[in-house]
């Protein structure tokens, strides 16, 4: 037994050849790297200090439940703020008192509104907005960041939930053919013409969406897609020599199905992933542009879009959200474009 | 009915730019003793030819100032825009009270209209009044010249035609058919120009001009029958103002045209006003779209009660250069009530220490000098601008972190969960802001995260408008962040605080307030005729809402803002006490078009920016 499961030899070869596509290989590490960095966004983007050291004792706040001021001699009983704690101690002289904070001292919701300049504020390094505050005052970057983190954690839980569905039905469409087959195909077709966006209007009308129940509406109304590439392609597979032969050893249906169909159709799958993520991000961004998507005040790239189209006179706005998108949905575009090249059939096929 | 419509359009404008606007003009659809009759017709006796009973003074107004500039020029069009364009142009029925309905309810006059300035009465449709001493029955002489639009005399047939149209179920208006059931309930033809009207309830006279009073209805035009919603849609009404609808482009705009021999041109409150030749409301569906158009002079003012819109948009070379000029103007009329109306039969609001830390840990100030830039007024009560009705010695509770913490323990929520918000019985104080305005958030998040300071969770439930209003009106809020629009000439509270309304869906007591001192206030208050026994009893109800804290009163904006190009000229006096300076179909601007070409041209001297601050009837 070996530790590794061993690569299919063509997976193998497939990974390499997307390993030499260079473009599309770093953006897929940048964007992991971002993903995971964003799991811990609350260790880099948040108005919660990383360590505290009071009066001999440490304290990480970052994480756990909230720190009273008065838990380091501040007047006061509501949740410390920190930024103002490390002010506080740097000015007491003789003090071994002290913060760290994080690289963004503000998290996603809270406002900070200096006396006699109103919001937005322009970018100052001065302050730490490093991307300036949006129209009630809330950090820019520490919006796009949770923003982000929001954004993929849907499109991601969207894609599998989609790809479950559509795999799964697609597959048995396939395989079985037949009354089934033509059953589900006019459901298909009847479910893919309901206009998606006046339901979602319809739904963020009457009850507040929140993550689920908007993740719910997208699987419902985004599952269709998969499945016609699915059944095509299990159509296909069906009736290949290798599946007859595997169908003659008196192989199971799923065992047909899980060890030899969707294996060789796994290319089609992983090559529409990145696209279908790229989807999930702009969809849910759209949605909230129009304000059908998350409840205020979650953060999102679409609520700071909308801000920014209508505060025009505050560029950083507008200029920071579109930055963002613009170079997530190239990456992932990038990605997609050589993961398309890598397992392209053309070039790598035992068949004739 | 029409009163009061007219009195809202001005607050209107402001609220739907501004304010929480839910219920206009419609509000006292929901009060339960206006249950209509189903029983219509036989209440209606339409007596002709009878006797006046002797010994009616008969009352005019010749007397007041006028509210208009000698100086001023006729001519020129005025134009202006909606972000929508109207579903019907029909006055009553389905769809027909959307942002468009100010324009075309301007056009039909009534019996009598308020003053502007000196808040009295002045002749309308009616020249003299009179009062029965029942106390609830107005007599009028109306005025023999007054025409429709097509010719046809106004005589005391199309008031009783009223009366049969108002009360039609064709015309599908609830609240039309209430209102002239219960509050007009009989109306009386003595000869084609004198007639009587009777309310349902004795009031003070005033008041009575006020409640009852009631526009004609051209009867030689309607066909009653069940198509009538759908036949006048978009079918052009006679009437009786100044202006009327001369063209409709579907879908890009409407306009009207100044009537050339007008009825009432010679009449000394009419006179020098309505000064535009053609008025051109063009559909412009985003705000920031239609600045633009501003901008290049495509629309003759711009609405900037916002304050991005004061203070950031309206900058550029044609300010510095006096092309554009912009003008701040205080008015002095009843304000909207706005504010957070806790539902008093939410099992956590239900408690009064409750309501009172809540209302100590929201930091309305802190909204008012950030996001709203020192603009807004903190709203005290629920009736201000009212005059001597206003109880002016409340002030709402403040920002203060020690009460709100002092009142949140005496109500037994003493523990906090991880993220500091107070727990009672392992539930933590959360609690939910329904609201209807997506411009209302950057308010709102600044009360959530202030709240939190006192251990308050506020979750902010953004509904579009109307499904947010639903909900209020159906109680299934915790706070209900809304406004109420101001109007009426004196404070209304039957309809908000009286227990017949409390846990009932549908009306307007959305605190669930019930209070027995309270209903017998203000069953009181609505049979008081003295005015100074009214003021006396508003005064301690105002004082004992205070006390339910049922509210938190937010902001009112007692001003209306302005920029306007500088062809656009206004009285020596600028405004009236209740503003509306531009409002297209009651104003007292004109227009000149000869600077109006020769700034297009660029061929005008650019003079000094120029920045007006009008605080004449800026009131404590």
């Amino acid at each position: 037994m070996k530790l590794r499961p061993q690569l299919n030899p063509l997976t193998q070869r497939q990974l390499e050849r997307f390993r030499s596509l260079k473009r599309g290989y770093w953006s897929a590490l940048t964007l992991v790297v971002i993903v995971v960095l964003s799991l811990g966004a609350e260790l880099l983007v948040n108005s919660r200090a990383l360590i505290v050291s009071y009066e001999g004792n440490w304290f990480f706040p970052t994480y756990g439940k909230y720190l009273p001021g008065s838990t380091f001699g501040l007047d006061y009983d509501y949740e410390t703020n920190f930024r103002e704690l490390e002010n506080f101690f740097e000015q007491q002289p003789h003090n071994s008192n002290w913060v760290i904070m994080p690289l963004v001292p503000y998290n996603a919701f809270e406002v900070d509104l200096p006396a006699s300049r109103y919001p937005p504020n322009a970018p100052s390094l001065n302050e730490k907005h490093y991307l300036g505050t949006d129209t009630t005052g809330r950090d820019v970057l520490a919006r796009l960041v949770y923003g982000f983190r929001i954004a993929i954690s849907f499109s991601l839980i969207l894609l599998i939930c989609n790809y479950t569905i559509g795999v799964a039905l697609g597959c048995a469409m396939g395989f079985w053919g037949g009354a089934f087959d033509l059953f589900f195909q006019r459901v298909i077709e009847v479910w893919s013409n309901v206009p998606f966006l006046y339901v979602i209007m319809i739904i963020a009308s009457v009850i507040i969406p929140n993550f689920w129940t908007l993740m719910i509406v997208m699987v419902i109304f985004g599952w269709m897609s998969m499945t016609w590439y699915m059944r095509t392609s299990t159509y296909k597979e069906k009736t290949r020599a290798y599946v007859l032969a595997a169908r003659a050893l008196g192989a199971s249906n799923s065992r047909v199905i899980f060890s030899h169909i969707l294996p060789n159709s796994i290319s089609i799958i992983v090559t529409f992933v990145p696209f279908a993520i790229a989807g999930g991000i702009t969809s849910l961004t759209a949605l909230d542009y129009l304000g059908f998507g998350l409840p205020p005040p979650t953060p999102s790239w679409g609520e700071l879009l909308s801000q920014g189209t209508s505060q025009l006179e505050s560029p950083w706005l507008v200029t920071s959200v579109v930055g963002a998108m613009v170079a997530v949905l190239l990456m992932v575009t990038y990605v997609g474009e050589a993961v398309r090249e890598a397992f392209d059939p053309k070039k790598f096929t035992y068949y004739e | 009915m029409h009163l009061r419509t007219k009195s809202n359009a001005s607050t209107l404008i402001a609220l739907i730019t501004t304010l929480a606007l839910t219920g206009c003009g419609e509000n006292e659809n929901s009060d339960p003793t206006n249950t209509p009759t189903a029983v219509v017709r036989e209440i209606v006796s339409y007596p002709s030819g009878g006797i006046l009973p002797s010994g009616l003074i008969w009352e005019t107004n010749n007397e007041d100032p006028i509210f208009a500039s000698p100086n001023a020029k006729p001519g020129g069009t005025f134009r202006t825009y909606v972000l929508a364009f109207p579903l019907t142009i029909r006055r009553v029925g389905p769809d027909s009270n959307g942002s468009f309905a100010g324009y075309t309810r301007a056009g039909f006059l009534q019996l009598v209209s308020l003053h502007p300035n000196t808040r009295k009465f002045i002749p309308t449709l009616a020249t003299h009044w009179a009062f029965h001493e029942d106390g609830k029955t107005v007599y009028y002489r109306l005025h023999p010249e007054a025409k429709w639009s097509d010719g046809t005399p106004i005589t005391a047939d199309d008031y009783l035609y009223a009366i049969d149209f108002m009360r039609s179920k064709h015309i599908v208006a609830p609240w039309y058919n209430n209102h002239y059931t219960t509050q007009i309930v009989n109306i009386v033809k003595y000869d084609d120009y004198t007639i009587s009207i009777e309310g349902g309830s004795p009031k003070p006279k005033d008041e009575l001009l006020y409640e009852y009073s009631m526009g004609p209805v051209p009867r030689h035009f309607h066909v009653l029958d069940q198509n009538w919603v759908r036949e006048n849609n978009w079918k052009i009404e006679p009437n009786n103002g100044p202006y009327q609808i001369s063209r409709i482009e579907k879908g890009k705009y409407i306009e009207f045209t100044r009537k050339k021999d007008w009825w009432g041109n010679d009449l000394k409150y009419y006179r020098h006003r309505f000064n535009p030749e053609r008025i051109r409301v063009r559909v412009i569906r985003d705000v920031n779209i239609a600045l633009q158009h501003f901008f290049k002079g495509e629309l003759d003012t711009f609405g900037g009660v916002l304050p991005e819109f004061w203070h950031d948009k309206f900058k550029g070379k044609d300010f510095d250069n006096g092309y554009i000029h912009k003008i701040w103007f205080y008015t002095d009329n009843p304000q909207p009530a706005s504010g957070m109306w806790l539902n008093q039969a939410d099992p956590i609001l239900s408690d009064k220490k409750v309501r009172y830390g809540l209302a100590h840990a929201m930091n309305i100030d802190k909204v008012i000098t950030t996001v709203l830039r020192s603009d807004y007024r903190r709203q005290n009560t629920h009736h201000e601008g009212y005059g001597d009705y206003s109880n002016r010695s409340i002030r709402a509770r403040a920002f203060d972190l020690a009460k709100a913490n002092m009142f949140l323990d005496e109500a037994g929520w003493t523990g906090r969960d991880d993220k500091g918000i107070r727990t009672k019985d392992q539930r933590a104080l959360s609690l939910r802001v329904t609201y209807g305005q997506s411009h209302h958030t950057p308010r709102l998040v600044i009360l959530r995260e202030e709240a939190k300071k006192a251990g308050i969770d506020l979750t902010l439930q953004l509904l579009d408008s109307a499904v947010s209003f639903k909900q209020m009106l159906e109680k299934k809020h915790q706070i209900a962040w809304m406004g109420w629009s101001g109007g009426g000439l004196s404070p209304r509270y039957r309809q908000f605080y009286h227990s017949d309304n409390a846990n009932k869906p549908q009306n307007n007591n959305l605190t669930n307030n019930a209070v027995a001192q309270m209903d017998t206030l203000i069953d009181r208050y609505r049979a008081a005729t003295d005015k100074k026994d009214r003021v006396e009893l508003a005064h301690r109800l105002e004082q004992m809402l205070h006390d339910t804290g049922a509210v938190i009163f937010t902001f009112n904006v007692p001003y209306t803002r302005d920029a306007y190009w500088r062809w656009m000229k206004l009285p020596e006096f600028t405004g009236t006490r209740v503003g509306g300076l531009f409002n297209p179909m009651g104003g007292q601007f004109w227009i000149d078009e000869q600077e109006r070409q020769s700034v297009l041209d660029d061929t005008a001297t650019p003079t000094a920016p120029v920045s007006i601050l009008d605080t004449t009837y800026l009131s404590n």
